[in-house]
C-alpha cells in the first residue's frame, strides 16, 4: 500500500516500510547522511540526517524514519539548518585537517558539506584526540583511525555484505577506534568497497591513493568485462593525458552497490603502455614482427584466406561484444563458410563456482552472447584448445581474450603452443603478445572503447554506453575489421 | 488472577520505574504484544551505576526474595518463561547473594517448571555485567546480554516488541520488581495511600555527601526534602553549609539552597523545579566544594561512559571534558562559558539512548546557577 507524504511542501509517495530518507533520496532531495548507506542495515549513529516532522517534539532522524501516512516533514528549516551544522561540528573537532594531503579530498562527504555549510573557524580550541595512521589492514586497504568518524558502515559491510566481520570499533566514547582484531588483516575479494563507503578518508584505496586528484579524473559509465556478472562501473579516466585510473561500481539491479577487488583492476590494460597501438605482420626478410597499417595486414589475411580455402578455423575467446560477434560470424560463416570454431577458455577456469555476492567462476564477459551467436549461425564450437592446434589448419583467426589477468598465466602457455602454427591472424589489445611470434597482429579495442553490449550469466543485457575514443587511430573494434576485410574482397581496394 | 489481571493492578497501583526514568511499570508491561508466539523475556536491570545510586544493592542483600517474587509475578503478567537478573560488575558480594537466593528459590519450588505444582513456568538466571554506565540503559543491557558491545540500541523497535534476541522483552529496575510482591499482596488502593496522587508509594533514596547519616532510607514520596535532609539524614556533617544538591544522580540538574527549602522528593514536583528524581540518589553539596571541580567531575564521568556511537554524544562530552580541565588548570575563558550551553542544547535530544541527555542537563543547570564561580576562575 502506498502512503503519501509532503516533505518541503511538495508531495511525494512512499511505498510500504520506505523510510523518509528513502524517499527523500530516489526523489532528488539531499539530506545530509554519513552512517546510512542504501546497501546497509540501519545504525542511526551520525545523527547528520535529522528532519523536522510536524506534529513531533524533536527532530528525528531520516534513515530511521518510517513514513506515515500523510507526513508532513522539512528538511530545510532554520531549526534543521542548525542541527546539521552542530553535526558537522561535532564531526570536525577531532577530524585532523588534512585535506591537502588526503587522498580523499574533493569525494569527501565531509569535506564537501562543510564546504556547503561550514566555512568558518574552528570553535574547539583543545588539543583533538590522536589516533593510529597509516596502518596496513589487508588487500587494497590502508586505515587512518583519527580520520574515521565512526559512522560503522565498514563494520555493517563486513558483518552483512561478506559476513567476514573482520572489523570492530574498539573501545568507546570519543577514544573509539575502528579496527582489526588483533593482527588480522582483511584479505577478501571485495575490500575496496569498504574504500567507497567510507565517507571520509579512513580508508583509502592503496592502488589508487596519491595517484591522481580525483577533481583530474571523469568517471566514464560503463560495465565490468571481468566476469559474467557484468556489474555497472565508473572508470576514472582523464581525457587530456588519455589514462584510467581505477574501477568503481555504479548502482546497478545486477550488482546493487558493490563489485569484487579483481573488477577493480581492470582499468590498468587499457592505457598506452599495455597497449597495441598498430597492427603489426611478419616480415619476410628478417622473420621479425614489424609495425604495419591494419588495412595492409588485412589484406594479406585476405589473401591467405583465399588460398587456405575451407582449412581455416577460427579460436574466439568470450570478451567481445554481442555486435562485434554477429559482424564476425555474419563474414566468417555465413559469406566465407567456414564453421570450424574453437572457443578460446583458460584451462583454469571453472564456470560453475560462484563467490555467493558477485563473483563468477566464468570470468569471461560474454559466454552467453557468443553462445547465442553461434546457434544462431548453427555452429558447434569446439572446445579442446589441442584438437585445434593438431587440426592441421592453413589458416588460424584467433580473438585473443582482452584481459589476460582472466585466464592466470595460463594464456602465456596457450599464446606459445598457438604461435607455433604456420599462419595465425591474432587479434588482441595487449602488447604481451608481442612476445611470441606471429604471421600478423591485428589491434583491437577494449571494452571502454567499444558500443555495444554483453549478455551476462543470466542473460541480462549489459550495454556499453559511453565510448571513449581510442590511444590510436590504427585500434580497432571486430566490426571495422571486419569491414575493412570485407572490403578487401569486394572492392578488393587494396589487393592488388 | 489472570496475567491481564496483574497487569490492571499495576496499573492501577501508580507503581513507576525506580531506575530513573519513571515509566508508569504496567502501562510497560502493557506494551508486551499479546499474540506474540515464542519467547518473551524479563530482565532485571541490577546495573545500578547512576552516580549516587546505592539503593538496589540493599535489596540485594536484604530481600533478594522479594525481587525473586517479583520477577514471578511480572513474568506472569507478560507471559515470559525466562529471566534474566543484569547485575554490574562490580557488585562482587551482591552477585554471590543472588546466585545463592535464585538457587534457593529453585530447591524451594518457586523458580523453573510448574512453580508450586502451578501451570505457571519460570526460569531466572543471573547474569554479571562488565562496567559500564550504559549498560544500566535497557536497551544497552540487552546488547551486553547478548554477548554484544554494551551499546543502546535504535529505537523503534522498542525492548517490549523487539528486545532480547529479537523477542519481546520487558526491563524492570530491581527496585521496581521488588515493589511489585507488596503491591498484588495488599492491592492497589494500599499503595495508593502512600505517597502522593501522581507518585504513589515509597521510594529508596540514596544520601550522600556531606550529611551526619548517609544511607539508604525508604520515604513515602512527596516527601519534604529539608525534613530528610534535617531530621533523618541529621543534618549538614561539621557545621558545613548547604549549597546545593543533585537530587536524583549525577545526571539530574542541581537545584540551589534556596530552590531546595520547599521541594518534595516526587516525580512532579522536582520536575516542576527543573530536575528530576531519577534513581534518587540525593547527593548533597555543600558550600566548601568547588563548582568547577564538581562539574568537571560531572562530565569526566560522562565523557568516560559514553558508548561512541552517536557524535553529539561521544564527541560533546569529550568537548566538555576537555574545557572543564581548562577550567580546573585555570585557562578557563568567558568564550567557554557561553560556548558550552550552546555544545549542550546541541547534545539533548539527538542521540539514540539518554546519556548525552544526562551530560547536558547537569551541565546547564550547575554553569545557569553557578555561572558567578566559574566566572571567578576565567582567565
Amino acid at each position: 500500500m502506498s502512503k503519501s507524504l509532503i516533505i518541503d511542501d511538495k508531495h511525494y509517495t512512499a511505498t510500504d516500510g520506505q523510510t523518509v530518507i528513502e524517499v527523500a533520496t530516489a526523489n532528488d532531495i539531499y539530506i545530509p547522511h554519513f552512517c546510512w548507506h542504501g546497501g546497509l542495515s540501519i545504525a542511526g549513529v551520525c545523527r547528520f540526517c535529522m528532519v523536522e516532522v510536524e506534529g513531533r517534539p524533536k527532530l528525528e532522524i531520516a534513515c530511521n524514519l518510517p513514513v506515515v501516512d500523510g507526513m508532513v516533514v522539512r528538511t530545510k528549516s532554520e531549526q534543521v539548518k542548525e542541527a546539521h551544522k552542530w553535526a558537522l561540528e561535532f564531526h570536525l573537532i577531532n577530524h585532523p585537517l588534512d585535506c591537502p594531503i588526503c587522498d580523499q579530498a574533493g569525494e569527501c562527504g565531509l569535506q564537501d558539506y562543510y564546504m556547503e555549510v561550514g566555512k568558518y573557524p574552528a570553535q574547539m580550541t583543545q588539543p583533538k584526540v590522536l589516533k593510529p595512521k597509516n596502518l596496513d589492514v589487508g588487500n587494497d586497504l590502508i586505515l587512518d583511525t583519527e580520520r574515521c568518524i565512526l559512522c560503522s558502515r565498514c563494520v555493517r559491510f563486513e558483518e552483512e555484505v561478506t559476513k567476514t566481520s573482520a572489523l570492530g570499533i574498539f573501545d568507546r566514547g570519543d577514544r573509539s577506534i575502528i579496527g582489526v582484531y588483533s593482527e588480522a588483516k582483511i584479505e577478501h575479494n571485495y575490500t575496496t568497497n569498504l574504500v567507497d563507503i567510507c565517507p571520509v578518508g579512513a580508508f583509502t584505496s592503496k592502488d589508487f591513493r596519491f595517484k591522481k586528484r580525483v577533481w583530474f579524473t571523469e568517471d566514464v559509465e560503463s560495465v565490468c568485462p571481468g566476469c559474467a556478472t557484468g556489474c555497472a562501473i565508473n572508470v576514472a579516466h582523464n581525457a587530456d593525458l588519455n589514462r584510467y585510473y581505477r574501477v568503481k561500481p555504479r548502482y546497478s539491479e545486477v550488482n546493487g552497490h558493490w563489485m569484487c577487488n579483481f573488477g577493480r583492476t581492470i582499468y590498468d590494460h587499457l592505457n598506452v603502455e599495455h597497449r597495441l597501438l598498430t597492427s603489426y605482420q611478419r616480415d619476410q626478410a628478417t622473420g621479425k614482427l614489424t609495425k604495419s597499417a591494419t588495412v595492409t595486414v588485412l589484406t594479406e589475411l585476405h589473401k591467405q584466406l583465399v588460398v587456405a580455402q575451407q582449412r581455416v578455423a577460427l579460436l574466439v575467446s568470450s570478451q567481445y561484444t554481442n555486435e562485434e560477434y554477429q559482424a564476425l560470424f555474419s563474414y566468417f560463416t555465413g559469406d566465407l563458410g567456414i564453421t570450424d570454431v574453437y572457443l578460446w577458455r583458460s584451462k583454469n577456469e571453472d564456470p560453475n563456482v560462484f563467490d555467493g555476492i558477485l563473483m563468477r567462476g566464468d570470468r569471461n564477459a560474454n559466454s552467453r552472447g557468443l553462445d547465442k551467436v553461434l546457434a544462431d549461425f548453427k555452429i558447434e564450437a569446439g572446445t579442446d584448445f589441442d584438437s585445434l592446434l593438431s587440426g592441421d589448419y592453413q589458416v588460424v583467426v584467433a580473438l585473443a581474450p582482452e584481459i589476460f589477468a582472466t585466464f592466470d598465466k595460463s594464456i602465456d602457455d596457450q599464446l606459445a603452443e598457438l604461435a607455433k602454427l604456420p599462419f595465425v591472424s591474432l587479434w588482441a589489445n595487449d602488447k604481451r603478445v608481442l612476445d611470441f611470434s606471429w604471421a600478423q597482429v591485428v589491434s583491437t579495442k577494449c571494452f571502454i572503447e567499444k558500443r555495444g553490449s554483453f549478455t551476462n550469466y543470466n542473460d541480462q543485457n549489459r550495454q556499453l554506453v559511453q565510448p571513449i575514443n581510442p590511444i590510436s587511430g590504427e585500434i580497432k573494434d571486430l566490426g571495422e575489421v571486419i569491414e575493412l576485410l570485407a572490403k578487401c574482397s569486394t572492392a578488393e581496394i587494396a589487393c592488388q | 488472577m489472570s496475567a491481564n489481571e496483574v497487569i490492571e493492578l499495576v496499573k492501577a497501583s501508580g507503581l513507576r520505574g525506580r531506575g530513573g526514568a519513571g515509566f508508569p511499570t504496567g502501562l510497560k508491561w502493557s506494551f508486551v504484544p499479546k499474540d506474540h508466539q515464542g519467547a518473551k523475556y524479563l530482565v532485571c536491570n541490577n546495573d545500578e551505576g547512576e552516580p549516587g545510586t546505592f539503593k538496589d544493592r540493599y535489596i540485594c542483600e536484604l530481600s533478594p526474595h522479594m525481587l525473586i517474587e517479583g520477577m514471578c509475578i511480572a513474568a506472569y503478567a507478560i507471559g515470559a518463561t525466562k529471566g534474566y537478573i543484569y547485575t554490574r560488575y562490580e557488585f562482587f558480594e551482591e552477585i554471590r547473594w543472588l546466585e545463592t537466593a535464585i538457587a534457593e528459590a529453585y530447591e524451594a519450588g518457586y523458580l523453573g517448571k510448574n512453580i508450586l505444582g502451578s501451570e505457571l513456568s519460570f526460569d531466572l538466571d543471573h547474569y554479571t555485567g562488565a562496567g559500564a554506565y550504559i549498560c544500566g540503559e535497557e536497551t544497552g543491557l540487552l546488547s551486553s546480554l547478548e554477548g554484544k558491545k554494551g551499546q543502546p540500541k535504535l529505537k523503534p523497535p522498542f525492548p517490549a516488541v523487539a528486545g532480547y534476541l529479537g523477542c519481546p522483552t520487558i526491563v524492570n529496575n530491581t527496585e521496581t520488581l521488588a515493589a511489585v510482591p507488596w503491591i498484588v499482596e495488599h492491592g492497589a488502593e494500599s499503595y495508593r495511600a502512600i505517597g502522593t496522587d501522581k507518585s504513589p508509594g515509597t521510594k529508596l533514596f540514596c544520601i550522600s555527601g556531606a550529611v551526619k547519616r548517609p544511607g539508604v532510607y525508604e520515604l513515602p514520596l512527596g516527601y519534604p526534602f529539608m525534613r530528610f535532609l534535617e531530621e533523618d539524614a541529621g543534618g549538614m556533617i561539621d557545621g558545613k553549609k548547604l549549597k546545593g544538591c543533585i537530587p536524583g544522580g549525577a545526571s539530574a540538574a542541581i537545584l540551589t539552597a534556596e530552590e531546595l527549602q520547599d521541594v518534595k522528593l516526587d516525580y512532579e514536583d522536582l520536575a516542576t523545579k527543573g530536575s528530576m528524581l531519577g534513581s534518587g540518589a540525593v547527593i548533597i553539596i555543600d558550600t566548601e566544594q568547588s563548582i568547577v571541580e564538581l562539574l568537571k567531575v560531572i562530565v569526566d564521568f560522562f565523557h568516560h561512559e559514553s558508548c561512541g556511537q552517536c557524535t553529539p554524544c561521544r564527541e560533546g562530552t569529550g568537548w566538555l571534558s576537555n574545557i572543564m580541565h581548562s577550567f580546573s588548570a585555570g585557562n578557563g575563558t568567558v568564550g567557554d562559558l557561553d560556548l558550552m550551553p550552546t555544545i549542550c542544547n546541541n547534545m539533548m535530544g539527538r542521540t539514540i539512548c539518554a546519556l548525552s541527555d544526562a551530560a547536558a542537563l547537569p551541565t546547564l543547570a550547575i554553569i545557569d546557577k553557578f555561572r558567578h564561580e566559574l566566572q571567578e576562575q576565567v582567565t
